[in-house]
């Protein structure tokens, strides 16, 4: 493995990034990883989530760290935010690791299917499952959301056209 | 007129860093009434001060202004020299042009200069306009007060005892001991806490130069340095202490009454006491207490009236407690005053060592303070105390089972935002002592500790720690985020290893939290009794972090211990035993400078309108018959020289030396030129 090069320009970089994407906190951190410890998806396995990925950006590891999966595990509890004792507010941190990651499309592919079907049925997860059930129990099979309204689709994808998600072009 | 010497300060590169110095000292130049106008590296070493004096004796100056730090800590040095070279020193003035300038200004140079220079030109517009003014003494009672009865506060009362002084150690609790009593024993050598504390607090008890004062506080205090009058309130026992031999029989045959309702707060808790108990077993004095408000008044027999006369027997019921007392010491028919009596003494000096609290672990809902496992580490030093809720085996609170495995959390409290954000400086020592002495006495026992990081500076400090890992105890970087319980008084530990970068979780039996260290509710009416000040972390603020230490800004009052801020033992035995040195001054000279910076009444201009009277917040001006109309006077001893009065005067009769109406109309005019 090669040793990490300190680099005071890239540091400053990483976190004046993270700071102007919402994470305006990650220089309160001291480590403490009362974030990480309470953190579903760290314990699920996504090693790379708030204490970790607040230390790597505060290395300045930000390119190294861009095809990184793990900031796409977050599930938005914010326990780490509640736990924090130093107002880091790590999931902040984390969103703005995903923003500063979608900028240069870097998402999971998980992530694009649930952001098209967002865009064109106003729902990012849809199953057939869903379907079946309500039928079992005498429901309209599509539920009276955006998903049965074309005029709330359409307004939808207004917003996300407006939005910088359009920039990326997933749509 | 005057010839005003001006000397500007580098200060090093603090003022000249930012700072022309040589512009501002060719401006002083400038300026009428100005005689010479120099500079130096240091101004305050022995060559800059040398400068003044000879500028002083050859007859070039005859007042002085230095531009440099702060008066707080460099005002008395230049003053000091002035006198030296035979002027008054009170003709010397200061312009703060670092803290006030260079320091504040940093990024701006050319404007800070521009800003030195009026600052200079204000104090040489005063100083031209001083007058020569003389100190004033007043004698001492030659005895001091000290505050809080835990070891911070005996080692005070010893040392200012040892000395000759008369000393008064108050404590509000029944015995003194403080939290140091309640440990079992002491980093980093394990002695065990009241082998080490008892003799002392004996000695204490037994010195003929202090009255122990126990089950009282401190209600008021007037006065000033060298001349306290303190009003101390003696809490009702409802125990004649001349009489009580300590045996405990009340306490016993309460106990059997209350049913172990009342919790102890000696045992946080843990266990239960009488209304009538005996605050520890080795207290000093060892006298028992009546608290009142727990007092279930059995058979009848209320405080202040005589028992009832048994129908059956014929004879009077009095309560077990009467009863149990072979000493006479207990006689519930007189009748108590509840509030106690309030006792007057006159004090020269007074040292506050009021201790301190840790915080309760009801405030962390995310560390499950409903359980009964989870405890604060003073609870497990009452839990693992031969004199404690069970004789000092380690069983948990929930089954009094033996644990398998425990766990201890560090900065609870400490080190967060949302609650402290100080570093309660012994917990990490105080874990690391704990987990030692389990693991000797216990050594199957599992032991985890999870600290944000392991603070041990201190002398054996870090061998002791390094120790603990030795023994095996399991010491994991990373700080735990959460308990949760589960059945079978269980719990979940969620924690985190920095080192390997994995989520940590297992079960434990007992949980044990290291709350923060924080000044008691209780030590805030004593502050606004005494005028002391807080520090940004909420204890009393000391007059200089590095070099008044033990001192306050309040003149005669002095600090010890965790009052101060957290501490540990051998800390806050050496401050108490400074803090006594420098409470001592006073007394040993026997009279005090009071400085002649005070405010003073002109009874020919002074129409008595009593308008300054309430203004004053010290108290210190009456209004007295002068001829035959009342005049304002002003009690010197009692002025602090404020000056509220003196702005307020509608006659202008008021002139407070040192800032007279022309000096202050000087400085404005230059700072505004």
């Amino acid at each position: 493995m090669p040793a990490l090069i300190i680099e005071n320009d890239k540091i400053k970089e990483a976190v004046q990034t993270i700071i102007d994407l919402g994470g305006d906190g990650i220089l309160k951190c001291v480590q403490c990883g009362a974030c990480s410890a309470v953190c579903p998806g760290v314990k699920a396995g996504f090693p790379v989530l708030c204490r970790l990925l607040i230390r790597k950006i505060l290395n300045g590891q930000m390119e190294e760290t861009i095809e990184e999966v793990s900031t796409w595990g977050c599930q938005s509890c914010n326990r780490c935010t509640e736990i924090c004792p130093q107002g880091v507010r790590p999931q902040e941190v984390v969103f703005a690791y995903r923003r500063y990651q979608a900028n240069d499309l870097a998402l999971s592919t998980s992530a694009f299917g649930p952001q098209m079907s967002l865009y064109q049925v106003g729902h990012a997860v849809t199953t057939e499952a869903t379907a079946e059930n309500r039928k079992k129990v005498g429901l309209d099979p599509v539920p009276p959301t955006a998903l049965n309204n074309a005029q709330a689709q359409k307004e939808i994808q207004t917003l996300l056209d407006n939005s910088p998600m359009a920039d990326l072009g997933i749509f | 007129m005057a010839k005003v010497g001006v000397y500007v300060c580098h200060c090093g590169t603090n003022i000249a860093g930012v700072i022309d110095v040589e512009a501002v000292r060719a401006h002083a130049e400038t300026l009428p009434d100005v005689a010479v106008a120099r500079k130096d590296l240091f101004m305050c070493s022995d060559s800059g001060q040398e400068m003044i004096k000879q500028d002083i004796r050859a007859g070039l100056v005859d007042r002085v202004v230095v531009a440099a730090c702060t008066p707080r800590t460099h005002e008395p040095i230049f003053r000091a020299a002035c006198e030296a070279a035979g002027l008054n020193k009170y003709l010397f003035e200061m312009a703060n042009i670092r803290d006030q300038d260079s320091w504040v200004h940093g990024q701006d140079h050319s404007g800070a200069t521009e800003k030195a220079k009026k600052l200079m030109a204000s104090a040489v517009g005063k100083a031209a306009r001083l007058h020569p003014l003389e100190d004033k003494y007043v004698d001492v009672t030659k005895a001091a007060l000290v505050v809080g009865g835990g070891v911070g506060g005996i080692f005070s009362a010893l040392e200012l005892a040892n000395m000759g002084f008369t000393t008064y150690l108050v404590e509000k609790e029944p015995s003194i001991g403080g939290v140091m009593a309640m440990l079992d024993k002491t980093f980093p050598t394990n002695d065990c806490s009241a082998c080490i504390l008892t003799p002392v607090m004996v000695d204490a008890g037994n010195h003929p130069n202090i009255k122990l004062m126990t089950y009282s506080e401190v209600e008021e205090v007037e006065g000033y340095i060298g001349n306290f009058d303190v009003k101390i309130r003696r809490k009702q026992t409802y125990i004649d202490w001349h009489k009580c031999t300590g045996c405990g029989a009340c306490a016993e045959v309460c106990l059997e009454q209350t049913k172990g309702k009342i919790k102890d707060e000696f045992n946080l808790g843990l266990s239960a006491r009488g209304a009538a108990y005996i605050h520890f077993p080795q207290a000093v004095p060892k006298k028992a207490v009546i608290d009142a408000a727990n007092c279930l008044n059995c058979r009848g027999h209320k405080f202040g009236e005589e028992p009832r006369v048994s129908k059956k027997t014929g004879e009077p019921m009095i309560a077990p407690c009467q009863e149990a007392c072979p000493a006479d010491a207990i006689n519930r028919s007189l009748s108590h005053d509840p509030n106690g009596r309030i006792e007057e003494i006159k004090v020269g000096s007074i040292v506050v060592a009021t201790g301190y609290q840790v915080m309760d672990k009801g405030w962390f809902k995310e560390m499950a303070p409903d359980s009964p496992n989870v405890i604060t580490a003073l609870q497990l030093e009452r839990l693992i105390s031969a004199t404690g809720p069970t004789g000092g085996k380690l069983l948990r609170p929930s089954d009094n089972e033996k644990p398998h495995t425990m766990t201890f959390v560090s900065c609870v409290g400490s080190r967060d935002e949302k609650f402290h954000t100080h570093c309660s400086r012994v917990c990490c020592m105080y874990m690391i002592k704990q987990a030692r002495l389990l693991k000797e006495k216990y050594p199957d026992l599992s032991i985890n500790m999870h600290f944000i990081d392991v603070r041990t500076a201190g002398k054996d400090y870090d061998e002791y720690y390094v120790g603990a890992r030795k023994m095996g105890v399991n010491i994991f970087k990373g700080k735990v985020g959460g308990l949760e319980m589960l059945p079978g008084d269980k719990l979940r530990v969620l924690a985190y290893d920095m080192e390997s970068a994995t989520p940590i979780e297992y079960e434990s039996d007992l949980v044990i939290l290291a709350t923060a260290i924080e000044l008691p509710e209780s030590a805030k009416k004593l502050a606004q009794t005494l005028g002391l000040q807080f520090c940004g972390s909420n204890f009393f603020r000391e007059l200089h972090p590095k070099l008044g230490p033990v001192e306050t800004s309040t003149r005669g009052i002095f600090l010890a211990g965790c009052c101060q801020g957290p501490k540990d033992i051998p800390d806050t035995v050496s401050q108490a035993k400074g803090a006594a040195a420098a409470a001592a001054v006073p007394l040993a000279q026997g009279k005090v400078k009071i400085e002649p910076i005070l405010s003073e009444v002109h009874t020919e201009k002074c129409s008595g309108c009593g308008i300054c009277v309430p203004l004053c917040p010290y108290d210190a001006i009456s209004l007295k018959i002068h001829g035959d109309r009342p005049r304002a006077e002003i009690d010197m001893t009692q002025c602090h020289g404020c000056g509220v009065c003196t702005s307020a005067c509608p006659s202008g009769a008021i002139v407070l030396h040192g800032y007279e109406d022309d000096q202050i109309y000087a400085q404005i005019a230059a700072l505004t030129a």
